[in-house]
């Protein structure tokens, strides 16, 4: 039981270009819908129409190029992203974020996109992204802009993406290939879960990177860290970065210190 | 009815049968009453309060009437009619004021759910918030619960509801809603003789029953005043009976069909939706009408487990033995009584566990405020109960450094052993010791095996062991019977018609089992209809308790011996034999001294024809009838008194491991024992030892219900009240059951549906108590509890908080 909307199935991106064109905050687009159906069940959305992309010539792109690095489409699902084992070697963190988000159903359903289109501060995905420096673009009739990841972020459920416009890839340096990391998502229950607080570790040879999630109205990206950099001085500086807050799954005091806990423990592996 | 039959000489029973009902709910092709679209149905929804307690000033819904395709609208002050199991506390609508979070204020019936829910947000309510009560202990005069005090009254009319007398005491003027006590011994002189008093206080919160299927019901109310109710219940008759004390209709005009149902675990006990839905199709001029809660209306609409907070002071002697106990039990009912009364009762006869307490004072009482109701709950209070009363063994343990499970087996209960309500413990009441003890060799109890030391080593996080006893009689009228209806069908096969109800725990394949064993035919010639109809199927009680399998199995024992002796007298004129000298195989009757005379049940089955024509016999059935014998309605100045049908016991072994820096536990292993007299069939006793084990972790971890200030419930969903999954199982289950034979039980056996909950969560809490010694009194333990406990050593309780929430 949701609304009455419409629906459409355009097979070019100039087709959805130009449906999101009319600039009506009503219309949405619909890739996984596993927040947006959700949403509209609880009646916090009442779209007019939704824009199903799962069949957009183009927007399922998912390739790596030793160039341009590695390139993602909107359609693109996590289980996707998690089968493909050649990127899960290469973006490690990737496959690690994307093997936390909810459950193998919802992830057979749920896209890379959608989970940063939808600017959850626990975003799942957002860790390891804010990590890799990924680079949106941003597609509307009027043209074409990149943003980095950790600008795209602005509050709770709150990106820079206009009404007109669809993220139509995300695309990672080749440059941030082959490091070590991790993801540790503080959860309730072992099984599909909203995240506590989640923190990813990203290693290259010469610096070492950490986004947090959950700890601040958005994801959060730490400044760059060196490699000889001490746990306790990298801990404190991801402390540091992060707000978390008072809520009914965990009191602040605690997400900063299973943050820096995290932090530690993550350090201690790509230093093993 | 106890045969002593040797397990070789037992061709059904015993055997792990796969479930009659398994290839329909394997394909999806079973219908429950969610799948049910009637002609001319109607979809309903519900307009509910977003305040803990208000008077209702006004309700308009003109603009909602005027939506096209609004059949009817019913609000509180059209509907005269109280429902209560108990205590008939509960209009069907609120009327004149609300008395919790999520409570219905009206209904509309449409011809779509889209425009039911949009003619719920055309009504419209103006309130007046008034001062709500919730905690419990703020709701009564803690010093005497007896007196007036001086918070608001949920029901300032107590004193006029009806309420069933022999067991109930509702206080009129005060917000108790029942006050049950217990005196054993001389409670003054067993704490004098103690050398230790342990004293502590424990709390659960309330938490959700989760079916897969939420309440859903279809009614038409037709002329005449005939109604049918499609609902997912757990108990037919019980709908029927209550259904037709608050409209005064005859029952003969009432009919309940209760097919396939998604899961009950007590929430569809009793009565829910369905007199709703009943006044909406009555106002519809008769066309049936559908109600279904969302996940939401489940948290808050409808009820959920009642919290509990109480104070348990234990006094033991230095050599062991506990000498004294006194408990206090504050239940927290919600708004309405429901079945929180019971189990208040229930919980009560039963909160010393099953251990011999000589000198036992209990005090329970149930206390309304102005939260969702509390209601029936797999266990029935012995969840809640046994989280305190397991971590008291191990902590009363501690302080006279005995091991806990020494401590246990020392106090068991034992033959000749004298329950809290006087009953005296048999050789065949069961063996808690035996059961503490396989549990405690499951688990390797005091040591770490190598492979959990090394992991010890390896990963920092401690390993503890623990093992709780566990123990529950069924929480039913002392009379409680059920009636079980045999059809011969014509080709030899057999079909029975009961009214108990089979939601999952098995029931039906174990009363197949045991038809089957009687009749000596295989269990796939046997049906046990799944849907159940008060027209057509004899009377059953209610589908609670765990008494299921060992009333109606001997009321199945009963209908195949019915239904042989009637085959019996007339194969006995067909083949020219005495009754005494025939027997029977799966195909019919022979004559035992000539197996050459022999006439088939298939030929008999709808009366025998001779060549010629001539009938004799009529069609062959069975009836089995069966009451439990020889209980009780306990004394209510002391308690005392016979209620327990049967006792099962069993004990739970738990391994753990836990992070002492963060809060941290994994359960690695959990090992379960019970005496289930005898299993009937061995997979399903596993099927739910393993059910309810996961159920209870998951009160025991993560589940509870959450509270804002003014009382409205911040979790109402699965977002952040979680539930457990397959991915939350520990990593190592065995379950593993003792038999001894319950002298009155269908082949020896006993119930074991609502035992796996409990004694878990207190196992669990003790694990992490013997090698952090955090002590942690309050459920769920949440990792930051734990982080918490450690640092301070002190219990958080931060379950009602100060946040804002979205209105309704």
């Amino acid at each position: 039981m949701l609304c009455e909307f419409d629906y459409l199935e355009p097979t070019t991106l100039a087709d959805v270009l130009e449906i999101l064109g009319q600039g009506d905050a009503g219309v949405r687009i619909l890739a996984g819908g596993t927040d947006l159906l959700v949403n509209i069940r609880a009646g916090l959305i009442t779209p007019k129409a939704l824009v199903n992309i799962k069949k957009t010539a183009g927007l399922d792109t998912f390739a790596f190029h030793p160039d341009r690095g590695l390139e993602i489409g909107p359609a693109v699902t996590i289980n996707q992203l998690i089968t493909n084992t050649e990127i899960a070697r290469r973006y490690p963190l990737l496959e690690q974020c994307a093997e936390m988000l909810a459950s193998y159903q919802l992830r057979n359903r749920a896209t890379v996109i959608g989970n940063i289109v939808n600017a959850s501060p626990s975003a799942d995905m957002a860790p390891a992204l804010l990590c890799y420096r990924a680079k949106l673009t941003l597609t509307s009739k009027r043209g074409s802009r990149k943003v980095g990841i950790a600008e795209f972020f602005t509050g709770v459920k709150k990106t820079v993406l206009a009404a007109d416009e669809i993220v139509e890839k995300i695309t990672i340096p080749a440059s941030e290939a082959d490091g070590k990391g991790g993801y540790a998502k503080l959860k309730r229950i072992k099984g599909h879960d909203l995240g506590i607080v989640g923190v990813a570790l990203h290693k290259k040879q010469d610096y070492i990177r950490i986004a947090v999630s959950a700890s601040a109205p958005t994801p959060i990206l730490a400044p760059d860290f060196q490699a000889k950099d001490s746990p306790d001085y990298i801990a404190e500086q991801v402390l540091a970065a992060i707000k978390p807050i008072d809520d009914i799954r965990s009191s602040r005091e605690y997400r900063r210190f299973m943050a820096s806990v995290f932090v530690k423990r993550l350090l201690e592996e790509v230093r093993a | 009815m106890y045969d002593q039959i040797d397990q070789k000489d037992l061709s059904f029973v015993g055997h792990d049968v796969p479930r009659i009902d398994a290839i329909e709910k394997l394909t999806g092709e079973a219908a429950y009453v969610s799948d049910m679209i009637l002609p001319g149905m109607l979809h309903a929804a519900v307009k509910r309060s977003p305040h803990a307690r208000a008077r209702i000033v006004r309700i308009d819904t003109s603009k909602a009437m005027a939506l096209p395709g609004v059949r009817s609208i019913v609000i509180g002050d059209e509907l005269d009619y109280r429902i209560g199991l108990y205590v008939v506390d509960k209009y069907i609508l609120a009327r004149e004021e609300v008395r919790h979070y999520g409570e219905a204020v009206a209904a509309v019936a449409a011809d779509t759910l889209i425009i039911a829910k949009e003619a719920v947000r055309l009504i419209e309510v103006e309130y007046e918030p008034l001062p709500a009560v919730l905690a419990p202990l703020d709701a009564i005069n803690i010093d005497d619960p007896a007196k007036p005090g001086k918070a608001p009254l949920v029901h300032p009319k107590l004193g006029e509801y009806d309420h069933v007398r022999n067991a109930f005491t509702p206080q009129p003027g005060t917000n108790v809603a029942n006050y049950t006590k217990f005196r054993k011994g001389d409670i003054d002189k067993g704490f004098a003789e103690a050398d230790w008093i342990v004293e502590r206080q424990y709390t659960n919160p309330s938490v959700q029953h989760v079916p897969m299927e939420t309440h859903v019901a279809i009614v038409q109310w037709q002329a005449g005043d005939r109604i049918t109710i499609w609902t997912s219940a757990q108990s037919p008759y019980a709908v029927r009976n209550l259904f037709c004390h608050s409209f005064k209709i005859p029952h003969k005009n009432v009919r309940v069909i209760i097919p396939y149902i998604g899961g009950g675990f007590g929430g569809k006990a009793g009565i829910g939706i369905e007199p709703l839905v009943a006044c909406l199709s009555r106002k519809a001029g008769g066309r049936p009408v559908k109600l279904q809660a969302t996940r939401e209306e489940e948290f808050s609409l409808l009820p959920c487990r009642s919290a509990l907070t109480y104070r348990i002071k234990t006094g033991v002697r230095k050599d062991g033995k506990i000498v004294a106990q006194k408990m206090t039990m504050y239940w927290d009912s919600g708004a309405y009584a429901d079945y929180a009364v019971n189990v208040t009762r229930a919980s009560g006869y039963s909160c010393t566990g099953p251990y011999e307490i000589p000198n036992a004072w209990v005090d329970a009482y149930t206390i309304y405020t102005n939260k969702p109701y509390g209601t029936a709950y797999r266990g029935f209070g012995h969840v809640e109960f046994s989280w305190g009363l397991e971590r008291q063994m191990d902590l009363a343990a501690r302080t006279i450094g005995m091991d806990p499970l020494e401590f246990r087996r020392l106090n068991t209960l034992k033959p000749g052993s004298v329950t809290l309500t006087g009953e005296r413990i048999t050789e065949h009441t069961g063996n808690v010791t035996k059961c503490i003890e396989e549990a405690a060799r499951g688990i390797h109890y005091g040591k770490l095996t190598k492979e959990e030391a090394a992991r010890q080593k390896k990963t920092g996080w401690k390993i503890g062991k623990s093992v709780a006893g566990l123990q529950k009689a069924p929480a039913m009228p002392p009379f409680t019977g059920t009636a079980i209806f045999l059809k011969m069908n014509e080709d030899g096969t057999a079909t029975a018609n009961v009214s108990l109800t089979d939601m999952g725990q098995g029931t039906y394949t174990s009363l197949a089992q045991m038809l089957a064993e009687r009749l000596r035919m295989p269990v796939e010639n046997i049906k046990i209809a799944f849907e159940c109809d008060t027209d057509r199927d004899p009377y059953d009680w209610q589908t609670v308790a765990s008494k299921g399998l060992l009333i109606a199995g001997n009321a199945a024992i009963l209908a195949a011996d019915d239904l042989l002796a009637n085959a019996y007298d007339m194969a006995g004129q067909i083949l020219r034999a005495l009754p005494c000298d025939l027997d029977h195989d799966g195909k019919g009757v022979f004559v035992r001294h000539n197996h050459e005379k022999k006439i088939s049940f298939a030929e008999m089955a709808a009366g025998y024809a001779y060549p010629d024509g001539n009938g004799i016999g009529g069609p062959l059935v069975g009836v089995g009838r069966y009451i439990a014998q020889g209980l009780t309605n306990l004394d209510k100045a002391t308690g005392q008194g016979n209620p327990a049908l049967d006792w099962t016991y069993g004990a739970h072994g738990l391994v753990a491991e836990i992070n002492e820096e963060t809060g941290e536990y994994n359960i690695l292993k959990v090992c379960s024992v019970f005496d289930v007299g005898k299993a009937i069939n061995p997979a399903e006793v596993r099927g739910q030892a393993v059910g309810g084990m996961i159920q209870g972790l998951g009160t025991a971890c993560c589940e509870g219900y959450i509270y804002d200030a003014e009382g409205r419930l911040l979790n109402p969903s699965f977002t952040d009240n979680k539930i457990f999954t397959a991915m939350d199982l520990p990593e190592v289950i065995e379950s593993a059951v003792v038999e001894t034979a319950q002298l009155d039980g269908p082949f020896g056996a006993r119930g074991v549906g609502e035992h796996s909950m409990i004694g878990v969560c207190a196992a669990l809490g003790n694990a992490i108590l013997q090698v952090t010694g955090a002590e942690l009194t309050h459920m769920p333990i949440r990792f930051e509890d734990v982080w918490r406990a450690l640092q301070t050593k002190q219990s958080p309780d931060a379950w009602i908080v100060k946040s804002p929430v979205k209105h309704l």
